[in-house]
């Protein structure tokens, strides 16, 4: 019954998913799911490292700069088929997470956060004034779309690739990598104490973690069709840190229903006008004060109440 | 006829006369305008919307557009977009896809742009650019867009000419040059001044958020530079040009820039500006400025109690543009056909700008419009008009047409 009751929300999210393009009149809709897809993907990412390992990383994006560079480079410069540099993609940038996460991950806490700001920026660094191959900030267009734009298209292949890889989160953090990150996370000093090298899962955590990022690059670059370094900024990273905060850290759903928000809600708030990103703000100022376990955490405190007034009144 | 078929008939009558009036009544043509109303690009975009506003209730008091027997009003919606691709990309989707507009307006910043451009090309829709310089824009022959502000190599040229031609051999340059189009301004200059056996000495860079540009003005001073460039964003470049007096700097100092009076006035004093030459299209200054243009700056500090900025009038032509051009392909529906008029129009008579039409038309075959380009130079409070720079519109729109 229990299993029932947990798998039920997620068949109806994504039954309510798979018909989304056929119950839509209006395609802006469509085209805001597509970009909170591809932001599931980016945010499980970073619910890997931050949440389930408790590093807070700032490069989410810069990873996906390099996934959305990489795969439009090597089609524009070599002639690769699309499908082919999209799989390059996070391939490339998981060499880049191997390079970076070493020597980042011999610290911690704040001092990680403050590496991977500073990867960040040197990422869109590079992508402004390596010009000769990136554009620059002008950026690159007519960057090929699969199946020639079509968006109906694209979203069922950003939705099968954000179901896959959220059910690829759940079953790392399932696993028993998952449990020694979880470990990592409560007391790194025990994991170490218990002769485990916390090293190599953390380095998993941050290359994985980035191969999720690269993907959602590869894809944002084929679905828009433009990129210049400017959307792979430090602004974009704390989006993702966002999506996994507001939805819940270290849970599966979490980062997906958060994801959902950072699109949707600066959108939504497009009637305040000006007053947009200070509502924006706002709303997600006391979201974080308030909601510090996110949307899901406090779902799965108010589930719980609720079964157990049920069980004392049965009693 | 009885009383009651009397009364009847004047109510039969009066309502006929009141359908009749509803069904003459103007319909509504809806325009979009997606700009920084926030941020730091909103120092261009947020006069460029006002100006499309603006535009729009002139319009529509003196009459709105005429095509056959209809008139449309225009009513305009303004979107944010930050200046940032992805957030411009949502914006026109929203306005194209959810609002059903069929022309957008506004378009101050060339990354934003860019995203826009790479897309709508396959839209059933047409996209007028503003102030955004970056020359790529118009180089991919999109049939349906045009934009009214000419890219930046086209000033940098006539500039790099002027500032060769006032005798000053060894120039330093400071600006955001990790943005393509002022990268573009400078590299055009840098060939005018090199035929005149001149050179630039220093590139030094500052971003759009820096405040403090000593470290790079000091630098620039050890080298004895005959004079100074800076290209950039109004506030940078005013603390640039604050800073080189602090610093006891005497020596002419070139700008492009495309700020108002009121934009430096902000971070200078006039005495720190006194000299200062913009080396940019002849955009509006009143002193410049052509009967329209003095109106336009009456009308628009008027109504918005703010000077408005040089660049805004290209959003303001963009809507005069537009309404000749559905009145001369007579229809808002088929925006192939408007899209084709624009390339096909005359410099409508109540643009601000001052166009220099190539074969007799607004727009090139690129879509990209030439206004004239102009020495002003900051005298006693004021942006003076000093003279035209030498620009041949034609020959660049022949070069930009090689590019791709």
């Amino acid at each position: 019954m229990n299993r029932i009751l947990v798998l039920l929300p997620w068949l109806l999210a994504l039954a309510l998913l798979a018909v989304l393009p056929q119950v839509l009149s209006v395609k802006y809709y469509l085209h805001l799911s597509i970009l909170a897809l591809i932001w599931v993907i980016v945010a499980q990412g970073q619910n890997l490292i931050q949440g389930f390992t408790g590093y807070v990383s700032i490069v989410q994006a810069g990873f996906m700069g390099i996934g959305a560079y990489g795969s439009t480079l090597m089609g524009l410069n070599f002639q690769w088929p699309l499908w082919a540099t999209m799989v390059m993609a996070p391939l490339i940038t998981a060499l880049f997470a191997l390079a970076t996460g070493y020597p980042s991950l011999r610290v911690k806490g704040h001092y990680f956060a403050i590496v991977t700001l500073a990867f960040n920026l040197i990422i869109v660094i590079v992508l402004v004034n390596y010009s000769e191959l990136t554009k620059g900030e002008a950026g690159i267009s007519n960057i090929p779309k699969p199946w020639g734009g079509n968006r109906e298209a694209f979203y069922y292949l950003a939705l099968a690739l954000a179901v896959s890889l959220t059910g690829l989160a759940a079953l790392i953090a399932r696993s028993r990598v998952g449990e020694i990150l979880l470990a990592i996370r409560q007391n790194e000093d025990l994991v170490a104490a218990l002769g485990i090298a916390a090293w190599k899962y953390k380095l998993f955590a941050f290359v994985i973690s980035a191969m999720y990022a690269g993907l959602g690059g590869a894809l944002y670059a084929h679905f828009q069709g433009f990129i210049n370094p400017e959307i792979f900024g430090v602004a974009q990273s704390l989006d993702a840190i966002l999506a996994v905060i507001l939805g819940g850290s270290g849970t599966i759903a979490g980062p997906a229903i958060g994801a959902f928000l950072v699109v949707f809600l600066p959108e939504i708030l497009r009637f305040a006008d000006s007053f947009r990103l200070i509502l924006y703000g706002l709303i997600l100022v006391l979201a974080t004060i308030f909601m510090p376990i996110g949307i899901v955490g406090i779902a799965k405190a108010a589930f719980a109440r609720l079964t157990r007034r049920e069980a004392g009144h049965g009693g | 006829m009885s009383k009651h078929k009397f009364t009847r008939a004047c109510a039969a009558l009066a309502l006929t006369l009141v359908a009749g009036s509803s069904l003459a009544a103007e319909k509504k043509l809806t325009v979009g305008v997606a700009d920084a109303l926030t941020g730091g690009g909103a120092v261009y975009g947020l006069p460029q919307a006002n100006a499309v506003k603006m535009a729009a209730e002139e319009i529509n008091a003196a009459g709105g557009i005429k095509v056959g027997a209809d008139t449309y009003k225009i009513d305009v919606i303004a979107y944010d977009d930050k200046a940032n691709p992805t957030e411009a990309t949502n914006a026109v989707r929203k306005l194209i896809d959810r609002d059903g507009v069929k022309y957008i307006l506004g378009f101050c910043c060339s990354g934003s742009t860019s995203a826009v451009a790479s897309f709508i090309g396959n839209e059933k829709a047409v996209m007028l650019v503003g102030n955004a310089a970056e020359r790529s824009i118009t180089t991919k022959k999109i049939p349906n867009l045009v934009r009214t502000r000419p890219p930046a190599d086209y000033t940098g040229q006539a500039a790099g000419t002027f500032i060769a031609r006032k005798g000053q051999k060894r120039i330093a340059v400071l600006g955001a040059l990790d943005v393509g189009f002022y990268a573009q301004y400078v590299d055009s200059v840098e060939r005018e001044i090199k035929k005149a056996g001149g050179e630039i000495i220093a590139r030094e860079v500052f971003s759009l958020k820096d405040r403090d540009m000593t470290p790079q003005l000091t630098k620039i001073r050890g080298l004895n530079p005959d004079a100074i460039l800076v290209v950039g964003y109004v506030e940078p470049a005013a603390f640039v040009y604050r800073q080189a007096v602090e610093l006891g700097m005497n020596i002419p100092r070139y700008g492009f820039t495309s700020g108002s009076e009121e934009q430096f006035l902000r971070v200078t004093t006039s005495e720190q500006m006194e000299g200062v030459w913009d080396l940019r299209p002849t955009e509006l200054t009143l002193l410049s400025a052509s009967k329209n243009g003095i109106a336009y700056h009456a009308n628009y500090t008027k109504k918005y109690n703010a000077s408005p900025s040089p660049s805004s009038p290209y959003a303001y032509d963009q809507l005069y543009a537009l309404k000749a051009a559905i009145e001369a392909a007579g229809t808002v529906d088929n925006t192939d056909a408007v899209a084709k008029a624009l390339r096909n129009l005359a410099v409508p008579p109540q643009v601000v700008m001052q166009y220099q039409p190539v074969d007799g038309k607004m727009f090139d075959v690129n879509g990209q419009a030439y206004t004239s380009n102009g020495a002003f130079q900051w005298q006693k409070g004021k942006w003076v008009f000093v003279e035209d720079l030498p620009s041949d519109s034609k020959a660049y729109s022949q070069f930009l047409s090689t590019l791709n």
